[in-house]
């Protein structure tokens, strides 16, 4: 039962964090800002969603699975924004070369 | 024509091992790389059975896959061996955790407050780590730290994109740079060499 409602708590807050990030991606002014947003908010968003899954699940292979998945995610999202980041700076200088 | 200079300098600028720390790597050995095909085959095949609740008829896909994976050992330059410090590890994750939170109340924050508080700008720093595995976690790990993100490498130059220009990058990364070290038990330099 508490254990339950802390699952609760743990997974609303994640949802918290990832309304987050998109309110970011929405407000923020430009390509480098939104990656900030969503790198960090959904990070910790999907962390805290593991977490609280974690609690409800049924058995260590499970949880194992579950923390696997969240870092592979937390690797690639990482990984992803930086690539993003590097090809917009790229894109920018040829513009302003030509 | 300024991007294809720019892009020869980008290729020009690794300048092999860095000059700030030292890696205590050892020659790698024919022995020393069906080791590594070996424990990468078991690490790998780990996580596909786990990924696949241990169902027999997923190794259909699962053998081929985790083989060429691991297989990858034999292709392209050889990583060295890095050390891991078993202590810096745990200290490093617990940071790592309490700084994630940190990144994400502070971009949250930001997106609710009305105002929009952003100062965003680029800075450049230089890292005195290694390439390879250190680098890599070091450019990771600076886009989940509050207000910074790894926006672009030249060779030893990290351009960072900030939230908040005025923050104090420098002393951040110095601080972080020093965790990753610790991490790869890597030792500065004039340390080893006294």
């Amino acid at each position: 039962m508490i254990l339950d409602l802390l699952a609760a708590i743990l997974i609303a807050s994640g949802a918290f964090f990832f309304v987050a990030g998109t309110v970011g991606l929405l407000r923020f002014p430009d390509l480098y800002c939104r990656l900030h947003a969503l790198t960090k908010a959904d990070g910790l968003g999907l962390a805290l969603i593991a977490m609280g899954l974690s609690l409800l699940a049924g058995s260590a292979a499970e949880i194992l699975r579950i923390i696997l998945i969240w870092f592979f995610v937390a690797l690639a999202s990482a990984t992803c924004s930086h690539l993003i980041a590097a090809h917009a700076r790229r894109v920018d200088r040829e513009r302003t070369d030509d | 024509m300024k991007t294809r200079s720019e892009t020869a300098r980008d290729t020009h600028a690794y300048p092999g091992p860095s000059t700030g720390l030292v890696v205590q790597s050892r020659k790698i050995s024919r022995a020393e790389l069906a080791r590594r095909f070996l424990l990468r085959l078991v690490v790998l095949a780990f996580f596909w059975t786990l990924l696949t609740d241990f169902r027999s008829d997923a190794l259909v896909f699962g053998l081929p896959a985790v083989l060429a994976a691991a297989a990858l050992v034999f292709l392209g330059p050889a990583a060295p061996n890095w050390q891991l410090s078993l202590r810096g590890a745990v200290a490093f994750v617990l940071w790592f955790a309490v700084q994630s939170v940190r990144g994400a109340i502070d971009v949250a924050r930001r997106a609710f407050t009305p105002s929009l508080p952003l100062h965003p700008g680029f800075r450049t720093y230089r890292t005195s780590l290694p390439e390879g595995a250190p680098r890599i976690l070091f450019l990771n790990t600076i886009t989940l730290l509050p207000g910074t993100l790894s926006a672009e490498v030249m060779g030893e130059d990290i351009i960072v994109h900030m939230l908040d220009i005025r923050a104090d990058l420098e002393a951040d990364l110095h601080d972080l740079e020093r965790r990753v070290a610790t991490l790869f038990a890597l030792t500065p330099e004039t340390k080893a060499q006294s």
